[in-house]
């Protein structure tokens, strides 16, 4: 589905390159259900630039494009592992920091991280968590963590994202494992685990999770907190806990690819992005944790109570690149889903 | 079959290649005379031009790269390998093709069992009416198919239009739990590729004479016989036909089992979209590729087969 979406949209772009060469344009490459139109149209209005938005449901999947040589596009928006191979690997142009004056908005906890210590290629774009949505209507017990999730009473009742490492990384978590530690041989350990989950398992969607809880289809979801944030604005009967057993976090970066033909109107979208007042646009369509200080004073007190959007803790930690693991990771899975 | 008329009228795609097989070899003379001239090569052009292009340039790139090797980020790396075939023949990866080609095929049978008779109805029905209901098989693509699966989510989940429907009629059934299993699936194959089954039988029974039939009756056999031993030799083009049009793109559909199966039970088009886009293990997904492509020709092959024993 992502695939014909994807397909369409490059024809498109294609078409409209060749149409209107002379324009000014950006080739945007960012995740699905991520940008609001509304932050596109307003971008093009104020500096004439077309962007040619295009989308993508996964890290590995922009990195496959990417290292097939995609020097199409102008802008990326990795997850913070994926970063790190990008930087890794060189395909990232650094930024110039003068031609982005409203960095300045961004909290201080969000700038040097690891995957970028310097901050000399990317720009926090969102950030947020992977946790568990209850419909607190029809699931009465205390759900706490994935041992309350997957169990038996629930077969056919959950929703997970369609994400094989962090389906692997949550098994992990009940046997004390960290989101990093991922061996060949932790991976086997983790089969039984994920054998039996998968058996209770309805849906594995990570564009729009959302929906099957939406549509009554399945009562309990581990998804993007993003995706729960909406569905608690929708009802708060949906309640997001961050799993006991262990919980990470993402940080999704905005970024240059080396090849970019468009590298300042790259530059003018992130610095349009970090005003606080586009900002908020993004929070108020996609929920996830804002980390523009200077947005989140524009949001409302509802959504700044929104538990999914900002939960309360400490600081969790990212993934990492795992290079070629991910290869096993998928193995297991396709095995498990073929049900052997 | 012993069909007393040659099946497969010219123009029909499969009825065609068959004929060509059986041609005797034309005389030195004639061939001289049927000799290509420049402008039917020029006419031809745009065409070769494609094929070169879009079919056998990527098939010889994935054809290469299913004997290469990945690196550590999941570029291909040229050293030369059997490990992707190896795999491609390990036991998980057998029983998804298997289950795609039983999806596939119990896909084309319900195909053919609801065509077969829009088909003939619509080929039998009267001059004016034909144009008419053929457009009512088209009017579905005037709209995305992605639009059209969607539709099929709002019908078939929990307390989507069916269920609702069931309800309303107040049996003592519980609600239907449909929606994300293989039945979804297998609906929403059918529903994809029925048409593709319905217009080349129509074309094959549109062509169907009347007198064949008449003749049939005439000389004792009962609707039953002169459906078997008739109709269905006669049409039988248009079902092979069909059968390609449905099975082989049936088996490679993952957006289906994405969107209508819940990405719970992987087919090979799902696990080869995966070595691309997230395992970043290109060459095994090439390896899948080519050898799904070998499958492909191997069921033309017997579809072709099958249609000349036929005629």
């Amino acid at each position: 589905m992502k695939s014909l979406h994807r397909m369409l949209a490059a024809s498109l772009a294609l078409g409209a390159a060749s149409a209107l060469s002379a324009k000014e344009e950006l080739n945007l490459f960012a995740w699905s259900e991520y940008i609001p139109q509304g932050v596109l149209d307003g971008f093009k209005q104020e500096t004439g630039i077309e962007v040619n938005y295009e989308t993508y449901a996964s890290n590995e999947e922009l990195l496959s494009k990417l290292l097939a040589g995609g020097g199409a596009y102008d802008l990326v928006q990795p997850s913070d592992y994926a970063a790190e191979v990008m930087i890794k690997q060189k395909l990232l142009a650094p930024l110039d920091k003068a031609q982005l004056a409203n960095l300045k908005n961004l909290g201080p906890q969000f700038r040097h991280l690891p995957h970028d210590p310097a901050d000399d290629y990317t720009v926090p774009y969102m950030t947020g968590t992977v946790g568990i949505v209850v419909n607190t209507a029809v699931v009465k017990d205390p759900i706490r963590g994935f041992g309350d999730v997957f169990q038996p009473k629930f077969k056919d009742r959950i929703v997970v994202l369609n994400d094989n490492r962090e389906i692997v990384t949550w098994a992990l978590y009940t046997l004390g494992v960290s989101a990093n530690a991922i061996s060949k041989e932790n991976i086997e350990q983790a089969r039984p685990i994920v054998a039996r989950w998968i058996k209770l398992i309805k849906v594995f969607d990570s564009d729009s999770p959302k929906t099957a809880l939406l549509n009554g289809d399945v009562d309990l979801g581990v998804v993007w907190s993003g995706e729960a944030a909406i569905l608690w604005k929708e009802n708060k009967k949906f309640q997001y806990v961050l799993a006991a057993e262990g919980a990470h976090q993402f940080i999704d970066v905005l970024a240059i690819p080396v090849a970019a033909r468009h590298k300042a109107a790259a530059h003018q979208f992130i610095n349009y992005i970090l005003r606080p007042e586009v900002s908020k646009l993004i929070s108020d369509e996609f929920p996830y944790t804002n980390p523009n200080l200077e947005a989140r004073k524009l949001l409302s007190p509802e959504q700044l109570a929104n538990p999914a959007s900002y939960p309360a803790g400490g600081k969790l930690e990212t993934f990492h690149d795992i290079g070629k693991l991910a290869a096993d990771i998928d193995r297991l899975m396709t095995d498990l889903k073929s049900g052997r | 079959m012993n069909a007393p008329v040659r099946a497969g009228p010219p123009g029909d795609g499969v009825g065609e290649a068959m004929e060509a097989d059986d041609t005797p070899v034309p005389a030195a003379a004639e061939l001289d005379r049927r000799k290509p001239r420049l402008l039917a090569w020029l006419l031809l052009a745009p065409l070769l031009v494609w094929l070169a292009g879009f079919v056998v340039a990527p098939t010889a790139i994935l054809f290469v790269y299913s004997f290469c090797e990945r690196d550590e980020v999941g570029r291909v790396v040229y050293h030369f390998t059997w490990d992707n075939y190896r795999r491609v023949f390990d036991p998980i990866y057998l029983h998804i093709f298997w289950r795609s080609i039983l999806y596939a095929g119990l896909t084309t049978v319900i195909c053919v069992v609801i065509g077969y008779p829009v088909a003939y109805f619509i080929a039998r029905a009267r001059e004016e009416w034909r144009h008419k209901l053929l457009l009512l098989v088209m009017i579905p693509f005037w709209t995305s198919f992605l639009i059209r699966t969607y539709a099929w989510i709002t019908i078939l989940k929990q307390e989507g239009l069916l269920n609702g429907f069931l309800q309303s009629l107040a049996l003592p059934v519980a609600p239907l739990d449909l929606l994300y299993t293989p039945t979804a699936v297998v609906i929403g194959l059918v529903y994809a590729y029925l048409p593709f089954m319905i217009l080349p039988i129509y074309g094959s029974a549109e062509k169907l004479e009347n007198a064949v039939i008449e003749a049939a009756y005439d000389l004792g056999a009962g609707p039953l016989r002169a459906f078997s031993a008739v109709i269905v030799p006669l049409t039988m083009p248009g079902i092979a036909a069909g059968t390609l049009l449905v099975f082989v793109p049936a088996i490679g559909m993952f957006a289906i089992t994405d969107l209508m199966g819940g990405a719970k039970v992987p087919m090979i088009g799902n696990v080869i979209q995966n070595q691309f886009l997230q395992a970043r293990d290109w060459p095994f997904g090439a390896a899948l590729g080519v050898v799904f492509m070998l499958m492909f020709a191997v069921t033309y092959w017997i579809v072709q087969r099958r249609g000349a024993q036929m005629a």
